[in-house]
């Protein structure tokens, strides 16, 4: 069983020593420049359940894939900043609860349900100051 | 989770690994037991059973490494399997022995639980669910003592018609009249209610049948281009065999038992029928990458052996099955052991309540944990598809979050 032991904390060690490197290469990203941000889209970017997005979030596209509705945009600011805004903005809203939310370095996820629907808000900075949001709502 | 947090969690948890090495066995011996009972089917599909066991085993171990503080008092799990037989009526009956028997928690596949959770309700014994996937099962509000981490049939069933719809294709909608294909049909109902045109048939199959051959050819007249099949693996195994002794080449996908060992052991001499067949399940690896399961699976291995599925690819190499249910059985007993230090006490009612308030790295680096909203431990977002070919399955590089995955080696 010892043997066991210190195999296991030898392969924590291993894993501990490659999270920390993924942290590094992530953190690298996001010193660099963004390029030209995409356009906004056009038209109209009303999402079902009235979702609450970030007042300031800057919508591409929205599209149906099947019966789900997939918003994408970016949000100005890093990854710290559009999740505090995304998940303030649902648990802000009435009727609307965050199910499960994770921050990492780069990425983050919030998940939600409210008005029949539930689904992600799933963001991922990739450089300096802009951080680009997607939106999956799904009938609950 | 960050990943400050998780490199932290991580060297808390070599530090207590080494001290245990360091520690005496004997008092760890001497420690009075909590008892986590499984609820599996371990007769009728020994493969879902023992890896739920598995899991259970590896993370009990680990625990007992250094115990579980419970108050003034640090306890080892002591780990109990009980035979379901996929029979709603033992499943009962093993909760209510688990409930006699004081049980800390019930780890359980999901069968019966519509009516073996009012027998752990009183108690307020908590139930974690680890396979079945249906939406009535979890409800924080209602059945405030049953939690889930395994993909949900919601989560499943909306991603497959994401997946499907957009391709245009003509759907043949096939499910068993099992519990687990049941729950599947009214999630399929749901995700396809918007776009019934998408749908060529839909069809009840029975479970277990050996020949389908008759509805497969009712699917195929009802000029089905693809067809979703939710069932057990036999019934899976059937569908194949069945189109494929017909000529028929259609592509099938199906929820996570596609997955299973089982289909591949019953074409084992058809190898070219599992090729192409495409199932959706809950991502292996998390963000960090793919490292940290695979030190779970070594982990797992190390104890209990590498789950062989027991057929060969092309090159002759053995394939290994990736264990999915093991891992969330792992992470629902470290869960609970993180809810039974912050409870600080054995009584059901508290440690279900402290289950709502703590959160773990789970085995693949992804935190797992609950809240007062939301008893599901997999998000409906992290569901994936992956193909197989050689019978060995990788992600589909045609959704975006399955093209983001790496393949995780499945042979030795």
């Amino acid at each position: 069983m010892r043997k066991l032991s210190t195999l296991a904390v030898a392969s924590l060690l291993a894993v501990f020593t490659l999270a920390a490197c993924g942290e590094d290469e992530d953190k690298e990203a996001l010193n660099k420049d963004c390029p030209a941000a995409p356009a906004a889209m056009t038209g109209s970017h009303t999402l079902p359940g009235n979702f609450p997005a970030p007042a300031d979030i800057v919508f591409t596209s929205v599209k149906k894939d099947g019966p789900s509705t997939i918003a994408e945009g970016y949000l100005n600011g890093d990854i710290s900043d559009a999740h505090k805004a995304v998940a303030s903005a649902v648990k802000g809203a009435s009727g609307y609860d965050v199910t499960k939310e994770e921050q990492d370095v780069a990425d983050s996820e919030v998940n939600f349900s409210g008005a029949g629907n539930s689904g992600q808000v799933k963001m991922n900075q990739t450089c300096r100051d802009r951080t680009d949001v997607k939106i999956t709502i799904r009938p609950a | 989770m960050s990943r400050r947090t998780n490199a932290l969690a991580l060297a808390l948890a070599g530090l207590a690994l080494l001290l245990a090495a360091c520690g005496g066995h004997q008092s760890a011996a001497k420690r009075p037991t909590l008892l986590v009972v499984v609820n599996a089917p371990f007769t009728q599909t020994p493969y879902l059973g023992q890896a739920i066991e598995s899991g259970v085993r590896l993370a009990a171990s680990e625990q007992n490494q250094s115990g579980v503080p419970v108050g003034k008092t640090t306890y080892n799990l002591r780990v109990q399997t009980m035979d379901s037989a996929l029979s709603p009526a033992r499943a009962v009956a093993n909760m209510r022995r688990a409930v006699g028997e004081h049980a800390v928690a019930v780890v359980d596949e999901g069968t019966g639980i519509d009516a073996s959770w009012r027998v752990a309700a009183p108690s307020r014994t908590p139930i974690g669910v680890v396979f079945e996937g249906g939406k009535e099962i979890v409800d924080p509000a209602a059945r405030p003592n049953v939690f889930r981490i395994a993909p949900t049939d919601h989560g499943v069933a909306f991603r497959l018609a994401e997946y499907l719809i957009p391709k245009r294709l003509k759907i043949g909608v096939l499910h068993d009249d099992s519990d687990y294909g049941t729950a599947g049909a009214a999630a399929l109902r749901e995700a396809f209610a918007e776009n019934r045109s998408s749908v060529a048939i839909d069809e009840t199959l029975p479970a277990n049948a050996l020949d389908l051959s008759s509805q497969i050819l009712r699917a195929r007249r009802a000029h089905a281009d693809a067809l979703i099949v939710w069932g057990r693996p036999a019934t899976i195994a059937s569908a194949i065999t069945a189109a494929r002794t017909a000529g028929w080449q259609v592509p099938f996908y199906t929820p996570p038992t596609g997955s299973d060992p089982f289909i591949r052991q019953r074409l084992a001499n058809h190898p070219a029928w599992v090729d192409g067949l495409t199932f959706a399940s809950g991502r292996l690896t998390a963000e960090i990458g793919v490292k940290p399961f695979q030190s779970f699976e070594h982990r797992l291995q190390s104890a209990f052996g590498p789950e062989l599925v027991g057929v060969k690819t092309k090159a002759g190499l053995e394939v290994v099955q990736p264990p999915e249910t093991a891992m969330y059985a792992y992470d629902f007993v470290n869960v609970l052991a993180a809810a039974l230090r912050k409870a600080a006490t054995t009584d059901g009612a508290q440690i279900t309540k402290a289950l709502n308030e703590v959160v773990v790295e789970g085995a693949n680096g992804d935190s797992r944990g609950f809240n007062q909203h939301n008893h599901d431990g997999v998000v409906d977002d992290d569901v994936y598809f992956a193909r197989f070919h050689d019978m060995t399955y990788a992600p589909v590089r045609d959704d975006p979050l399955s093209a983001t995955l790496p393949e995780v080696p499945q042979t030795r």
